[in-house]
């Protein structure tokens, strides 16, 4: 496969590479996340039975309860977060989670949006992704 | 986002720890959404429940708190995910009730009201036309920008602490004049609705209105602001509807026009045939249930009246149990006057303080549930986990009591 690179912009910032976890759908950690597994288990979304623990998460936007924020958290405390969040849509519920993260649990999840899900079409599951929302890069190789 | 010096000493950590996370929550969404500033709220609502918070919620809540965190402005909170008084004879585990409680002492050490409600607008928080205020709890957020003119985003979990221990919310969304103008227009041509047609009537308005703010025209004048809750309550839980502007009811909203600020926009009719689509859509099942829930949102005390004036001398059937959700000064009222005698010598019960969709129905051991809230149909039914009938109240009656 071709290199891949996209441009976003930053909301929390810091590094991370992980294999990336794409859903061209809206997704959800409330509900629709075990916390205590990290497998998505929303049965709308088209990474159900996947799971988000160490990977970078990419979703065009959020979607359901206000508590999402909590949902994300709670997969943080337990150790089954995803290791960064990238979106098309701001996802609110995303970046409370990651502020919440570091606060509480010292833990870097870097968060971008601004990247359209139709170039997410050219990205693979399970690929080696790395990320830098300083510079709101994200690509496929370091 | 811009922020001024007092903001940027408290984010500097200068006026303690409680109140930089705040900042820090605060700010954040402030960059991500764009806002220009951070405005000062009348009052907060936030969550407090242990079924979406989690053990990680608790840590949060009790971090604010004994970080000093206080609350700045008058702060209410959602209903708990057990009934804070009776939830042993409701079958509660006592480990489960104890990490709620822990969420309860947290939010108390900071100085919220303790009126565990998701109709805070009913009882207990009531801000005026024109007002700032930061609440979740999304059927209130439509109840507060529809029938109060008051002014609020629909608050995520963790900003909602955020912006009651601040005193502040970033500016940006509902906040704005130029983002409150109706984009399309809902009418309504029927006669006669019944409490479902409410329910269905917003639920059908969550799914078709989009990002845009919808208007309703043709509600019947008779309508009651319990009715008008529950419309809004269907409405959020179908979509990302935080205000509908009611003509004559909705402040600065005399007319359709008026809603709309002049500018055109897409009519939709609503049809029996439209209702009846929600209906078959959120009731999935027709057996016998093992829980009737009434209350999401919590009934007021009028309604708990209107229910028992339906049930009185019934008896519920073997297997069923019914139980009517409530803020805990609704239910003290109907204790005072006689209305739970009537509903609890059925075999029904009044649970307040809690509600059902936050509370782990499963866990409890429940398969089955009827109810005639479109919002708890649409959360049950999403989870997968248990099966969901939607009906009128006065059919429910019908089929659970002999």
């Amino acid at each position: 496969m071709k290199p891949w690179l996209k441009k976003g912009k930053g909301l929390v910032v810091g590094r991370a590479h992980g294999k990336a976890l794409v859903s061209l759908r809206a997704f959800t950690f409330a509900h629709g996340v075990d916390p205590s597994t990290g497998v998505v288990t929303d049965v709308r979304s088209d990474v159900r039975g996947m799971n988000v623990k160490g990977k970078i998460l990419f979703y065009p936007f959020g979607k359901g309860s206000t508590t999402a924020s909590s949902w994300f958290l709670e997969t943080v405390r337990l150790g089954n977060n995803p290791a960064a969040v990238v979106t098309e849509a701001v996802d609110l519920s995303a970046v409370i989670g990651s502020v919440m993260a570091r606060v509480v649990y010292g833990k870097e999840i870097p968060v971008m949006f601004g990247v359209p899900h139709t170039s997410y079409v050219d990205l693979k599951s399970e690929e080696e992704v790395f990320l830098d929302a300083g510079k709101g890069e994200v690509r496929t190789e370091e | 986002m811009h922020l001024d010096s007092a903001q940027e000493k408290t984010l500097r950590g200068e006026l303690g720890e409680a109140k930089q996370f705040a900042m820090e929550i605060v700010s954040k969404v402030g960059d991500a959404v764009g806002a220009d500033g951070l405005v000062p709220i009348k009052s907060a609502h936030v969550l407090a429940h242990y079924s979406s918070l989690h053990d990680a919620g608790v840590e949060v809540l009790e971090r604010f708190a004994n970080s000093g965190g206080k609350f700045a402005v008058p702060t209410s909170v959602d209903p708990a995910s057990i009934d804070l008084q009776n939830w042993k004879s409701f079958g509660i585990h006592e480990d489960y009730a104890r990490q709620q409680f822990r969420l309860c002492d947290a939010y108390a050490k900071m100085g919220g009201m303790r009126c565990w409600t998701c109709v805070q607008y009913q009882v207990c928080n009531f801000p005026k036309e024109g007002d700032v205020v930061a609440w979740a709890e999304s059927s209130a957020v439509v109840f507060a920008n529809s029938v109060l003119g008051s002014r609020s985003n629909k608050i995520t979990a963790g900003m909602d602490i955020a912006c009651a221990i601040l005193g502040l919310t970033p500016r940006f969304g509902m906040l704005l004049d130029e983002n409150r103008r109706a984009g399309v227009v809902f009418r309504l041509g029927l006669k006669s609705l019944t409490d479902l047609d409410y329910r269905s009537i917003g639920f059908f308005i969550g799914r078709n209105a989009g990002a845009r703010v919808p208007s309703l025209a043709g509600l019947p004048s008779s309508v009651t602001s319990d009715q008008i809750k529950h419309l809004g309550a269907g409405a959020a839980a179908a979509g990302p509807v935080t205000m509908i502007h009611f003509p004559g009811i909705t402040p600065g909203s005399k007319t359709i026009a008026e809603a709309s600020g002049g500018a055109k926009a897409e009519e939709v009719e609503i049809t029996r045939s439209n209702l009846s689509n929600i209906e078959s859509d959120l009731n999935q099942t027709s057996e016998l249930p093992d829980l009737v829930a009434f209350g999401v949102p919590h009934l007021s005390v009028n309604e708990l009246g209107e229910l028992a004036r339906l049930i009185d001398g019934r008896k519920l059937k073997r297997g069923v149990k019914m139980y009517a959700y409530t803020s805990s000064q609704a239910y003290d009222m109907a204790e005072r006057t006689g209305i739970s005698a009537t509903i609890e010598r059925t075999g029904a019960r009044i649970s307040h303080s809690t509600d059902a969709e936050i509370s782990p129905l499963k866990a409890l051991g429940f398969n089955t549930v009827l109810t005639n809230s479109a919002k708890l149909a649409e959360i049950v039914s999403s989870e997968g986990e248990i099966r969901v009938g939607y009906a009128p109240q006065k059919e429910i009656i019908e089929k659970v009591t002999s």
